[in-house]
């Protein structure tokens, strides 16, 4: 007789079976934005989701979702449905994901490095911190160019200059005075590369030491190479963590960002019954909902907002409402075709 | 895996916090929604005697409000 067999290490846990091939079931706590669409697809009830409200707002140390191995077939349709790939199953050690005769979600997130200006909205607005932009700024002293010189006879080692300078491009080797050399500084040296000719130090200097001048500010500019304006840079998007939210796409000022998602559908709140106990606001894994902040006294906005530009459908937030106030309806699911009738039935009652 | 919503009377203030924030018990009592205690035993939770007290479990959705509220750690889900 075949068994299966399951690991648990910490929240995570994989069930397998050996015969003539070798299927496993990975399941990825840390992944898991707690939908519940794993357990609606099974087809033999072996999934239970946990108590996801408590379990994501109390950081309480338990999975999101439970396998009974006694009852998991191993067919791997979970997997296929999840959409955040926190299941992966594999048959001899291949991805189902890697084979063509199995269906998969379709959905991605790209961020095109050609017309990217690297101005981070993406990377602060990613609900899932999963984008990361690395970017070379320009050199300061490229764009900026002029002439200072500090008279060192004149100057007194004040240290006036060193403290306004906004570039810190102004040293001073401060020293105790001797007999010998009854000064305080042996020397005062300016780095003309971090210098952006502001000519603060030459206003500020209490005894008119420094000659400066900004010829950006006599010529425009004239003199300025436009390749060495610009910010190059590089994008990352860690596909794991990744949910397919387009808060990238919906923020990025110049269209660099791509995101295709897997379901379309409707979100609706009722706003009489929501209690605003925040469990949704808390859940959602897309920054999809918030509470508003009243903007005319004496009138209380609507309890909880929604913006489904950023919505996947996943339902987590109609999962866990305690009063039902919150209803998601999926309509269509974009999936690449399969020849199996029970599968296409199956990924179809994910339409709601 | 279902978790389960304990008190422990010993923590309690008695404050009734958890029984005006509770999402489940505002949709069941009028005066519950309006930020007085429960007067009615349909609600989840009620201070009784100064502590708090389960009358309803059975209707907690295991949202987590209430541990959330609590200032000492009198009621949680595990």
């Amino acid at each position: 007789m075949i068994s299966n067999t399951k690991e648990v290490q910490a929240l995570d846990f994989e069930i397998s079976r050996s015969a003539e091939e070798k299927r496993e079931l990975l399941y990825k706590d840390d992944i898991c934005i707690g939908c519940g669409i794993c357990e609606k697809t099974c087809p033999v009830d072996a999934i239970e989701l946990g108590s996801i409200g408590a379990i994501v707002r109390t950081g309480a140390d338990v999975p999101k979702i439970v396998c009974d191995e006694d009852k998991c077939v191993l067919c791997g349709m979970c997997s296929v449905v999840c959409p955040v790939d926190a299941l992966e199953f594999k048959i001899d050690d291949e991805s189902i994901k890697d084979m063509d005769e199995y269906p998969q979600l379709i959905n991605s997130a790209e961020i095109n490095d050609d017309t990217c200006i690297y101005c981070k909205a993406c990377e602060t607005a990613c609900p899932r911190d999963s984008i990361t932009i690395a970017r070379n700024l320009p050199d300061r002293s490229k764009l900026v160019t002029g002439e200072i010189d500090i008279d060192k006879e004149t100057c007194i080692d004040c240290g006036i200059c060193e403290e306004m300078c906004p570039a810190d491009a102004i040293t001073i080797e401060h020293k105790l005075p001797t007999p010998d050399d009854p000064t305080v500084s042996s020397d005062i040296i300016v780095d003309k590369d971090k210098c952006v000719y502001c000519l603060i130090c030459k206003k500020s200097c209490p005894v008119s030491a420094i000659k400066a001048a900004c010829r950006s500010c006599s010529y425009g500019e004239y003199d300025l190479n436009p390749e060495d304006t610009v910010t190059t840079g590089s994008s990352f998007i860690d596909h794991e963590t990744c949910v397919k939210c387009g808060w990238c796409q919906e923020i990025c000022p110049v269209d660099a960002a791509t995101v295709v998602k897997t379901f379309k559908g409707e979100l609706h709140i009722d706003q009489d019954t929501c209690q605003a106990c925040g469990a949704c606001v808390d859940i959602c894994p897309c920054n999809v909902l918030s509470f508003p902040q009243s903007t005319v006294p004496g009138k209380s906005p609507e309890k909880v907002m929604s913006d489904e530009n950023y919505c996947i459908y996943c339902g987590a937030c109609d999962n866990v409402c305690p009063v039902k106030a919150i209803e998601v309806k999926r309509t269509d699911i974009n999936h690449t075709p399969t020849k199996s009738k029970s599968w296409e039935k199956q990924i179809d009652s994910l339409k709601t | 895996m279902e978790m389960e919503l304990k008190v422990n009377q010993d923590n309690c203030l008695g404050c009734g916090v958890c029984v005006v924030a509770c999402p489940v018990n505002a949709s069941i009592s009028n005066e519950v929604a309006g930020g007085h205690g429960s007067k009615t035993t349909e609600t989840i939770m009620m201070v009784e005697n100064g502590f708090i007290k389960l009358f309803s479990p059975e209707k907690c959705t295991k949202c987590g409000t209430c541990q959330l509220f609590c200032p000492t750690d009198a009621i949680w889900l595990e």
